[in-house]
């Protein structure tokens, strides 16, 4: 029997109505992968912040050999012997390699208050030759290297010191197989050194080939931890859900013909810094994917249809030739709009939940003089609410109260009650449990089966290739290439032409 | 912990109405203080023409404050609005009436174009102002005060059914348009959201300026009504107008942040408030100095209090 690395005792947190952590328990062993998967919100990035010090914990404890631990910062964690290798970009831009690896530990060169940068840089240099990456010179500034490169430096800096405890949060998805390849390989030695991994992955197959045990979290809580080895895909999948996935989670038909019917023509659409030259149509009754990495520019093509980008240059057109060029124009003309910042951008937090759903129809809802009546809008929001059905106490209540998921819903409301032919959805089901996101998905279904066109972002590679008659994907700005509807796409196809 | 959630929703409900129970309550206690003296008719008579002015200028800083803004140059407003209310009182008092509107409106424009356009705090850019056009109102009343066609504002001034009825005008007209039209609506909601307002399709910066343009040509208007009472413009004119009407707003219960929870009933109780707690203290012999030190405490605490600290740093 192997001996305990680190204990998750009773852990909770909540970010205010939404319980993220509900009092979960179990053990992690030295010298293991341990993987930690479950859907979207189902708080395995919350437990792994908690320990790595990003977050506060509300209650229980984290107990590493023997002794309890309560990290304050990302310095402090090291300092304890855990690290995190993050999903997102995590060097600093503006800072050498070495400065990156040695981040809140420079105190090492330093000697009367002066900085020793050749120390600093040949100490650097070392590291990654022995890692292998000579090819990155730590004395560059870390913007000079690529995505990739990046996150090798990062690799270096989490594991250089030999932490006891590594976690690996969705790194993967960014990288190219070369790169993952790497990335396994060090997590292997980590564990022959008699370390830990803890491992998020979204890739089920990945999860099973690499980890040693796996634990399940779903909403918040705690379902089980098993040997990898005594589960499959299918088990995995049922575990994280709590029932048999049917295969209706997406659409399921394939080869559906898309019409020729183009009902929004986008020409030439370049905002600075963001997007370039795009040009694409949508047609009818077709869901079309978008699919990058965030920086990719992806989301500001939302925005750009929408009309709602600043210093745009190039045409949006819809079929009878008006020019979308402003939010009012896109939504007198039915466009309708959710964006990835659903607390910012799509609902007004501190508005009622009926106020936030008449909001772009409130012309069509006034009588005569410009009067709106009470009895009306209340009927109104009633009836998209319910079709949504928008969990809620009545549509009096603020949208600040809700869940991620009704806030969404809330949205689809508002754009269903002003019969929108045309959905510009960012991120639709970002941060969103697995019965709404399959809520959202049928609507999805719905909307393109009566004729209603749709542009779908999202960063989650799975439901576009679920999702979408076509899919582009987008990398530094500009587009890179384009797939059709097939059972054949896996995520590999996307990734690589995503980086 | 029960209890305590039932005291808290006891408190959510009756909060709408601490400032009208505020109201009543003040009144009595004077009216106790000064013998009965509060409610004879022509003491009656007195407060309500201080009440005119205060309570026209708050409609449109009311909405100001609703979005999330703030508007610190009402005063230098009034006094400008004055100025030209007198110069052409003496062609004709209809052209007067114009001619203050159109002033304060110019002046709002103002601050519209550099809040809005040039993105600037809109705190910062009304402070600018009050202290810009305050300039230009001394350098005009220096030597002497400007006056006006005297006569014809004696005689307007004389009847209280003129003030009145203007004074319910726009009160009346304000809270039908934010009660009853989608125009609340889309103020309250960029004063929550501007973000998310501007992607439910309201048109978030032409609402801004014309609401600034808006509140500059009320207090021109009210302007009018200031000027009858004196019939001339003093280099004071309009003085402290715009703290007046903040500390009116927040003592009707408007939240400082603006937002969802603003009402049109803020204006009313608000200013009636104020006034009844400054005549009140007046009538009990204090100077204006110590009225304005007891007005700055209850200010401060009213703030303290209901200020829902999440969102004041929206405001804009």
């Amino acid at each position: 029997m192997s001996e305990v690395r680190l204990q998750v005792q009773n852990l909770c947190k909540t970010f205010g109505v939404t319980k993220a952590v509900q009092n979960v328990s179990f053990d992690i062993n030295k010298g293991e992968i341990h993987a930690l998967i479950g859907e979207n919100g189902s708080g395995k990035s919350t437990l792994t912040n908690m320990l790595c010090g990003i977050y506060t914990i509300d209650s229980g404890k984290f107990i590493l050999d023997g002794q309890e631990v309560h990290p304050v910062n990302q310095v402090d964690a090291n300092n304890k012997g855990i690290s995190i290798i993050v999903q997102e970009l995590g060097t600093l831009s503006g800072l050498t390699v070495a400065e990156n690896i040695f981040l809140g530990h420079e105190d090492r060169f330093v000697k009367h208050g002066i900085k020793n940068a050749n120390a600093m840089n040949k100490e650097a240099q070392t590291l990654l030759d022995k890692y292998g990456f000579n090819r990155i010179k730590a004395s560059d500034m870390v913007d000079l290297y690529n995505f990739e490169d990046r996150k090798l430096v990062e690799i270096v800096k989490a594991t250089y010191f030999s932490p006891k405890i590594v976690v690996v949060d969705e790194t993967t998805t960014a990288l190219s197989q070369e790169g993952r390849e790497e990335l396994y390989k060090h997590m292997r030695r980590i564990r022959d050194e008699g370390n830990t991994i803890i491992f998020i992955s979204h890739d089920m197959q990945e999860i099973l080939t690499m980890s040693d045990t796996i634990t399940v979290l779903r909403d918040g809580v705690y379902i089980g931890t098993k040997p990898s080895c005594e589960l499959d895909e299918d088990g995995l999948k049922k575990m994280m859900v709590g029932r048999e996935v049917t295969g209706d989670y997406y659409r399921a038909d394939y080869g559906e013909p898309i019409s020729d019917e183009v009902v929004l023509s986008v020409k030439n659409v370049t905002v600075p810094g963001q997007i370039y030259d795009i040009s694409f149509d949508l047609h009818k009754g077709e869901i079309l994917g978008f699919g990058g990495l965030s920086e990719s520019g992806m989301h500001e093509i939302g925005k750009a249809c929408f009309g709602a980008s600043y210093n745009r240059k190039g045409t949006v057109t819809l079929a009878n030739g008006t020019q979308i060029n402003s939010i009012p124009t896109a939504i007198k003309n039915e466009m309708a709009y959710t964006s990835k910042d659903r607390d910012n951008e799509s609902v007004v937090m501190n508005q009622s939940i009926g106020d936030n759903i008449c909001m772009p129809s409130l012309k069509s809802l006034a009588g005569a003089l410009g009067v709106l009546s009470k009895k009306k809008m209340r009927n109104f929001a009633n009836e998209y609410a319910k079709e949504m059905s928008v969990k809620m106490v009545n549509t009096d209540q603020f949208v600040s109260d809700l869940s991620g998921g009704n806030k969404q819903k809330v949205v689809l409301a508002r754009w269903i009650g002003k019969d929108s032919d045309i959905l510009v959805l960012d991120s639709p089901t970002r941060g969103i449990d697995i019965k709404v996101k399959q809520d959202i998905y049928q609507l999805m279904d719905r909307m393109r089966k009566s004729g209603k066109s749709i542009i779908m972002i999202s960063e989650e590679l799975m439901e576009l290739i679920g999702m979408c008659d076509r899919i582009i994907i987008m990398k530094d700005g500009r587009l890179n290439g384009e797939l059709m509807r097939n059972q054949d796409i896996d995520e590999n196809t996307l990734i690589a032409k995503m980086v | 912990m029960a209890e305590n959630k039932n005291k808290k929703s006891l408190m959510t409900k009756l909060r709408p109405f601490l400032p009208i129970i505020g109201l009543v309550l003040i009144f009595i206690i004077f009216d106790i203080l000064t013998g009965g003296k509060m409610h004879e008719v022509a003491k009656l008579k007195l407060l309500l023409s201080q009440v005119y002015v205060l309570m026209i200028a708050s409609s449109g800083v009311f909405f100001i404050m609703t979005m999330g803004g703030l508007d610190f140059s009402q005063g230098s407003i009034l006094g400008m609005a004055s100025l030209a209310v007198c110069y052409l009182s003496k062609i004709n008092m209809i052209l007067a009436v114009i001619g203050g509107i159109v002033v304060g409106a110019a002046v709002g424009a103002i601050n519209g174009y550099f809040y809005v356009n040039r993105k600037i705090k809109s705190f910062i850019v009304t402070i600018c102002t009050m202290f810009l056009f305050r300039g230009v109102i001394k350098f005009m009343t220096s030597g002497a005060p400007v006056s006006g066609d005297l006569l014809t504002m004696m005689n307007l001034n004389s009847s209280d059914a003129l003030k009145i009825g203007l004074t319910l005008v726009v009160v009346l007209i304000g809270l039908f348009l934010f009660n009853f039209t989608g125009f609340g609506i889309r103020l309250k909601a960029i004063g929550a959201g501007e973000k998310a307002a501007m992607f439910g399709g309201i048109r978030t910066d032409r609402t801004k300026f014309l609401i600034y343009v808006l509140a500059g040509a009320i207090t021109g208007f009210a302007a009018f009504i200031a000027t009858i009472k004196t019939g001339s413009v003093t280099y004071s004119a309009g003085n402290q107008l715009e703290t007046q009407i903040l500390i009116a707003l927040v003592l009707g219960g408007m939240p400082i942040t603006g937002g969802a929870k603003a009402s049109f009933l803020n204006v009313i109780v608000g200013s009636l408030l104020y006034t009844v707690l400054s005549f009140g203290l007046n009538m009990l012999g204090m100077t204006t100095q110590t009225t304005q030190l007891i007005q700055g405490v209850i200010f401060l605490i009213f703030v303290a209090i209901f200020a829902d600290r999440k969102s004041l740093k929206v405001i804009k």
